[in-house]
């Protein structure tokens, strides 16, 4: 059988992990407990929406734009077997991200690498910042 | 007269364990291992005598010159280590790295694989 001594042999270091997870940025969100983790970044251009989900076969992941969100659904089967230990998320999962502003929908592209699913939203032309000329 | 504060920022190294798997299949042992945007290249398996340890580092990183909006996952390393009980037969072990998963097959020795004992009559 293979035995994990980590919790046992390790407890000064579960409790300077557990002072780091509160001393963590602000930014990171507190709440754990939506699958899979999402980052959303932004420039002037694009929208960028980066999820976190290893060993995701692309044809399960389910990615649809509807009425200003970007819907992100799929199933994570777990394999078969004898568990000893499972920590790894798995079943079916939706998180739902907001778009707050109008998507070129036509030229949204999304790619999958080592198990980041890296998704490119154009924001529309009209939304993008525009100077304003004030006239004298 | 105001008095500006300088907070030194600590460049501090974020090391996660890695959510794994561990089951039994007819074959031998599998252990699955989270590993998302790592690639072969940074990743590390030490064996020392039954100690498995696992190190590796992401390769990704956030697009250039763009603002966070949200943020749930941070670039980082990963570690992990195993203690493997003398069932798993060592110089079989083996190792795949795809789509951010580590799989580890650990197959069982010949020898913890029951025999039969013959029995000669006297």
């Amino acid at each position: 059988m293979v035995i994990d001594f980590e919790t046992f042999y390790n407890f000064p270091r579960q409790f300077d992990r557990l002072f780091d997870e509160f001393l963590r940025p602000n930014i990171i969100s507190q709440k754990r407990t939506a699958y899979p983790p999402i980052n959303i970044y932004e420039d002037e251009e694009n929208i960028y929406v980066y999820a976190e989900l290893p060993g995701m076969d692309i044809s399960k992941i389910d990615l649809t734009i509807t009425d200003g969100s970007l819907v992100l659904k799929g199933e994570k089967s777990p394999e078969q077997g004898t568990y000893y230990r499972q920590e790894r998320p798995c079943g079916i999962f939706q998180r739902v991200i907001n778009l707050n502003v109008p998507i070129d929908v036509d030229k949204v592209k999304a790619k999958m690498k080592n198990g980041i699913l890296e998704v490119v939203l154009p924001k529309t032309v009209e939304s993008k910042t525009k100077k304003i000329k004030i006239e004298a | 007269m105001t008095q500006e504060v300088v907070k030194k920022e600590q460049a501090k190294e974020v090391i996660f364990s890695p959510y794994t798997d561990i089951l039994e299949k007819e074959d031998g042992f599998y252990i699955f291992m989270d590993l998302p945007g790592v690639e072969k290249d940074s990743l590390e398996l030490d064996l020392k005598e039954n100690e498995l340890e696992i190190k590796a580092k992401t390769s990704w990183s956030k697009p250039e010159k763009t603002k966070d909006v949200h943020l749930e996952f941070v670039p980082g390393y990963f570690k992990r280590e195993f203690t493997l009980s003398d069932i798993v037969d060592k110089d079989k072990i083996k190792a795949n790295l795809k789509n951010g998963v580590l799989s580890l097959f650990l197959p069982k020795a010949e020898k913890a694989k029951p025999k039969k004992i013959q029995i000669t009559a006297e």
